[in-house]
């Protein structure tokens, strides 16, 4: 059986041999990149050495969310992100059976984002985007960010939703963890919200868009969205639908640490729309990812197999 | 069948019933856009209508309703806690008073839970006494954070020292709108409640299972609104963290997922699908009817509802509707 891991990181070996021999990297330094994790300074020969002890066959590659670097000037994010693409699109290449890419686009700026998206997915082969769930303080449903979500759409490129930077509840609870286990996952409710209240869904139903930790609280949180929407009168203003409505037209990775949880998504949002997601090297990751969800005794084997490969070989054509 | 519902709130009649002109620990009424509110500097309080009706308009309410018991909590607008601790203490001794006329007067349809002014843990502390010593309530309600520090702060300890040894619940409810979405929702789509009250409540479980406060206070009886709001289906990722990050073992003793079954919760998911999962992940013993009386992202028919519903036994929705109100509280 095949196995295609849509989340899965990497700390470009350019950002390293730049910081690492004392030099910033486009206003970057050793404290980005999260090297504190031995496994993000691995090679690329390195990474296929684990995969292949995980019994991972694909892994579709991000960078660290740390890469974003939307707060900066646009030209400076931009370079980074082409920097960044370059990288992944040469590991793609060293590897065209076991790597595939999504690129990180300068999301400050439409036209720039826009242009990077363009390069990245027609000139370098890469499956689509990795972006935050809100661009310096501001979410997906502001119209500066449309043209964006047009693009993509007719690019048929996938937006993939990952946290960057300080997630909502850092504030209230910087301790524990709680900014990632708590974070993260009201973050990717938020992002489903504004995607889905704002109207972006309807405005372009062929976008593919995947919320990734499996789309943190979305699901389990939709009969409270839904009784919103029936009695609050703007949160019908852009839709004409219930959001559960909107559950099944997004995508969603299966980092739950949990079976129950991951039962509940497949049950909310359909098996066609979830699939294998690692967070590979990342300490919150799954161990190992193939184990896990073959050992699950609440799905079927074809569930396990539309999460492990199918869903994802025909969609990204892997 | 009995039915007896945790979350039903409020308001003094002092404070709903306050004639304009006049003051009420600060507050003056106005009228806005047709709705009426407690105004003091730039604090608004909306006076939900459904405040001015009287007991026994709301006990007829409650019998339409089929709910036999209110265990009355004011309105969140009576917190106040950014007010200076003796102008809180007074707003609370006013409401506690008032909620315990109120069981007096109908014992068999009212219990109450207590306001606290939590901006002084010493006053707050004497109110609970007070309140559940004398004035016979079962607990307090309290925000989920107090001007920005979260309970796990060591400033609270003599609060939940004195909630555990006098058997007090504390029911844990969000102020209004302010949750940690409100930054995000900068369209009003209701996500700063829908989302925001739910992402609260499991931050206020992660402070106290991980700040140790459960550890400290093992007999502490606290209840979390909104169904715990996204309490149960978030335990695997805060195990994970728990296993893999030392900051998350700094205080607390056991795995997040242990502690589930530790606290209670109200039944408010608007989904029959969490309220089947809450039940499987914390155990049936510890699930409360609650509707949020008179909001409108309440349950509107909170009785039928439950008993409408395929997932649960007949045991489990006895339960839910009274057995266990009855056993924890007394009610």
């Amino acid at each position: 059986m095949r196995s295609i891991d849509i989340h899965a990181h990497s700390t470009p070996q350019c950002f390293q041999r730049a910081v690492l021999s004392g030099n910033d990297w486009h206003g970057m330094t050793s404290a980005d990149g999260e090297l504190f994790n031995p496994r993000n300074a691995w090679t690329p020969d390195q990474r296929i050495a684990d995969m292949n002890s995980l019994g991972v066959d694909i892994q579709v590659v991000s960078t660290n969310a740390g890469f974003y670097q939307y707060d900066k000037e646009v030209g400076v994010s931009t370079a980074i992100a082409r920097d960044c693409n370059d990288e992944i699109y040469q590991m793609t290449m060293d590897y065209p059976d076991r790597l595939a890419g999504l690129a990180n686009i300068p999301m400050q700026d439409a036209n720039a984002a826009i242009a990077e998206l363009d390069r990245a997915v027609n000139q370098l082969g890469m499956k689509g985007a990795m972006i935050g769930d809100q661009v310096n303080g501001k979410t997906f449903d502001e119209p500066e960010f449309l043209p964006i979500w047009q693009a993509a759409e007719q690019m048929g490129a996938v937006i993939f939703i990952h946290q960057g930077g300080s997630t909502i509840g850092s504030e209230r609870q910087p301790r524990y963890h709680v900014r990632n286990t708590i974070g993260n996952l009201a973050d990717r409710a938020v992002t489903f919200a504004a995607f889905t209240f704002g109207g972006v869904m309807d405005k372009c139903p062929d976008l593919k868009v995947f919320l990734a930790h499996g789309g943190g609280y979305a699901c389990f949180g939709i009969g409270r969205m839904d009784r919103g929407w029936q009695v609050r009168s703007e949160a019908r203003a852009n839709i004409d639908q219930p959001p559960s409505n909107y559950l099944d037209k997004f995508y969603y990775d299966c980092l739950t640490h949990s079976e129950p949880a991951l039962r509940m998504l497949i049950d909310s949002v359909g098996i066609d729309r979830v699939v294998l997601g690692t967070d590979w090297p990342a300490d919150m990751k799954i161990d190992w990812p193939i184990s896990w969800v073959m050992g699950l005794q609440s799905l079927t084997l074809e569930e396990k197999e539309a999460i492990l490969w199918k869903n994802l070989e025909s969609m990204l054509g892997l | 069948m009995r039915s007896i519902d945790i979350h039903a709130h409020i308001a003094p009649a002092a404070a709903s019933h306050l004639p304009e002109g006049q003051t009420w620990h600060g507050f003056t009424r106005q009228e806005m856009k047709g709705r009426q509110f407690l105004v003091q500097g730039d604090k608004r309080q909306w006076l939900h209508p459904a405040y001015s009706l009287t007991a026994d308009e709301r006990i007829a309410y409650m019998d339409s309703v089929n709910v036999d018991v209110h265990v009355l909590t004011t309105w969140v607008g009576m917190y106040n806690y950014d007010l200076p601790g003796d102008v809180g203490a007074g707003i609370a001794r006013e409401c506690n008073d008032y909620v315990a006329d109120l069981t007096r007067s109908h014992p068999e349809r009212f219990a109450g839970m207590a306001t606290l002014p939590m901006q002084d843990v010493n006053a707050a502390v004497a109110e609970l006494e007070r309140s559940v010593n004398e004035l016979g309530l079962k607990g307090a309600q309290i925000a989920d954070h107090v001007n920005n520090k979260t309970l796990d702060h060591e400033d609270f300890l003599p609060f939940w020292s004195a909630a555990e040894q006098l058997g007090a619940m504390i029911f844990f409810h969000q102020e209004g709108d302010d949750t940690i979405v409100k930054p995000r929702d900068t369209k009003g789509w209701a996500i700063d409640n829908s989302i925001g009250n739910l992402s609260d409540r499991v931050v206020t479980f992660a402070t106290l299972v991980f700040g140790g406060v459960l550890d400290r206070f093992p007999d502490l009886k606290v209840c979390l609104a909104h169904g715990g709001g996204f309490t149960c289906f978030g335990a695997g990722r805060m195990d994970r963290g728990w296993q893999v990050r030392s900051e998350a073992r700094e205080l607390g003793a056991n795995i997040p997922s242990t502690y589930l079954n530790k606290v209670y919760y109200d039944c408010l998911t608007h989904s029959e699908a969490v309220l089947r999962y809450m039940i499987d992940s914390v155990g049936i013993d510890r699930i409360f009817l609650g509707s949020d009386y008179p909001y409108d992202m309440g349950i509107d028919e909170p009785t039928e509802w439950v008993n409408s519903l395929e997932s649960l036994s007949q045991d489990e929705k006895e339960a839910i509707l009274w057995k266990n109100l009855e056993r924890v509280l007394g009610v």
